[in-house]
């Protein structure tokens, strides 16, 4: 569904998501990018091994992932600016949340400024950021 | 009155938020405060002017900051120019001695923060190496904080007979609002704030 | 324990241009792998297929710090990256990234003492269009005691 800025309001929430951070997905992403020897993000093994607890999703997969939760919030809607803190490690094969919400309306650009969090099951934000985003 | 007494703008080289958007997000959530004060970290913003978002929103906008010290970060209420001369904003190793004292001597207050937190935080400090004199009032609810960190600040201000403070350490938008402290009397200044602290008359409030 | 003071005259100075071809199989991988489902990054039959708006934060270019830099160490960590968007991605376009330091800084946190230092990569396509800037803030760290 089109979203348009006239229906969005400072306050709302996008709908929460749980982004599919599974061992396999992961692999996936590190292939796609380059890593995937770096046993950190695809082996929990090795992960723990350098003092991790378990293998560790890439920031920048993070990144990714809350740029899928934008456009699947406002399908056609264009990122401007994307800005990610990798506060904490998110560990793959847990369960993560993504969640985002209205901080500030542009009418002239049409655009809006988003806040974005990533939790872990203990409700501790790992990853947060903002996003500016034409609708 | 209700303060949340440290949050960080796009000032802090970490912080997301423009200080407009605090306040309709202020408004817009029903968030119960009245004012705020800005605390950006290493330095002290003496460029910009609030006077009209106050007046706009109907808020009180104050602006401290929150320096780096040997026992961890600590708001700096205050800021005037003979305490901005007394030691480097921006440095990593203040003496936290060194600017209680200086922050006494100048008319300011200085309220070591996130106590409960490991390394930016006193509680570890002050079991390795003892408390600070001078030291009277700490941050006992902080919006970052992880689970415990709160209560080891608490049980630190028990301890020691500190008053508590809250504050959000917001560096998002919506993280604004989420601890504050809760005044007995109206303030309008930072003077009147600082006058405050030193008085204790107020207690921490946490909505989280 | 006291860092090492950064001279920040490195700030600024331009340390690496690299370049990078842009594929429909890596645009697929990456837009797949991160949950993305809108045809324009799936569908390459899309009439404007094009690259996720993160896609040049997967890029690293030759030198992560300029050659004659200070030595920090090892110990570090990725502590962010902002991706501004200035135009699309599309397959088989050309990249060239020119890198600078575009800010060092030193803060405590809850692991240490730490240095700060934002690498920015500035990509423009072939037809010197400015296309996208990543900010990539790499923290530094010393070696414990």
């Amino acid at each position: 569904m089109q979203r348009r800025f006239q229906d969005i309001e400072l306050g709302d929430e996008l709908p929460e998501y749980a982004p599919d951070i599974s061992l396999s997905a992961v692999r996936s992403f590190a292939e796609a990018v380059g890593v995937g020897r770096v046993g950190r993000f695809t082996d929990h093994e090795q992960a723990r091994r350098e003092g991790l607890p378990g293998a560790i999703v890439p920031g920048i997969m993070s990144q990714g992932i809350l740029a899928a939760m934008i456009h699947k919030w406002a399908p056609g809607c264009q990122i401007r600016k994307l800005d990610t803190v990798f506060r904490a490690p998110i560990v793959v094969d847990s369960q993560a949340r993504c969640r985002g919400v209205i901080t500030e309306t542009e009418p002239d650009a049409s655009s809006v400024d988003i806040d974005l969090t990533i939790v872990n099951e203990a409700g501790e934000t790992r990853v947060l950021g903002t996003a500016t985003v034409r609708i | 009155m209700i303060i949340d007494l440290h949050n960080h703008s796009t000032k802090s080289d970490d912080g997301r938020a423009k200080v407009s958007s605090y306040c309709r997000w202020i408004h817009k959530r029903e968030i119960p405060i009245h004012g705020l004060v800005l605390t950006e970290h290493r330095q002290f913003d003496d460029e910009s002017d609030y006077r009209e978002l106050e007046d706009e929103h109907d808020l009180l906008i104050l602006k401290g900051s929150e320096v780096e010290t040997d026992y961890g970060h600590v708001l700096v209420f205050g800021v005037n120019e003979d305490l901005l001369n007394a030691f480097d904003f921006g440095a990593i190793d203040l003496k936290l001695a060194d600017v209680v004292q200086a922050a006494d001597r100048c008319g300011g207050i200085a309220v070591p923060c996130h106590p409960g937190r490991p390394t930016v935080g006193m509680v570890a400090h002050y079991e390795e190496r003892g408390p600070i004199e001078g030291v009277r009032v700490i941050e006992v609810y902080n919006g970052g904080s992880r689970a415990g960190e709160d209560e080891a600040s608490l049980a630190l201000a028990r301890e020691l007979g500190y008053y508590g403070v809250g504050g959000s350490d917001a560096h998002l938008v919506s993280q604004i609002g989420l601890c504050a402290t809760k005044f007995e009397r109206d303030i309008r200044s930072m003077e009147e704030l600082v006058m405050a602290l030193k008085e204790g008359s107020f207690e921490a409030v946490s909505w989280r | 324990m006291a860092l090492i003071s950064i001279d920040r005259k490195w700030i600024g100075q331009e340390f690496d241009v690299a370049e990078f071809k842009v594929s429909e199989k890596g645009i697929l991988a990456f837009a797949r792998a991160c949950g993305e489902t809108e045809p324009r990054f799936t569908d390459p039959s899309h009439p404007d297929f094009q690259a996720p708006p993160t896609f040049t934060s997967k890029y690293v270019s030759r030198r992560i710090l300029p050659e004659a830099f200070p030595d920090l160490g090892a110990r570090g960590f990725d502590a962010g990256k902002t991706v501004e968007v200035l135009g699309p991605l599309r397959p088989n376009d050309t990249l060239t990234a020119r890198s600078k330091i575009a800010d060092i800084y030193e803060k405590t946190g809850r692991s240490g003492p730490m240095i700060f230092i934002v690498h920015r990569m500035e990509f423009f396509n072939q037809d010197g269009q400015p296309v996208s800037i990543v900010d990539w803030r790499l923290v530094r760290q010393p070696d414990p005691e």
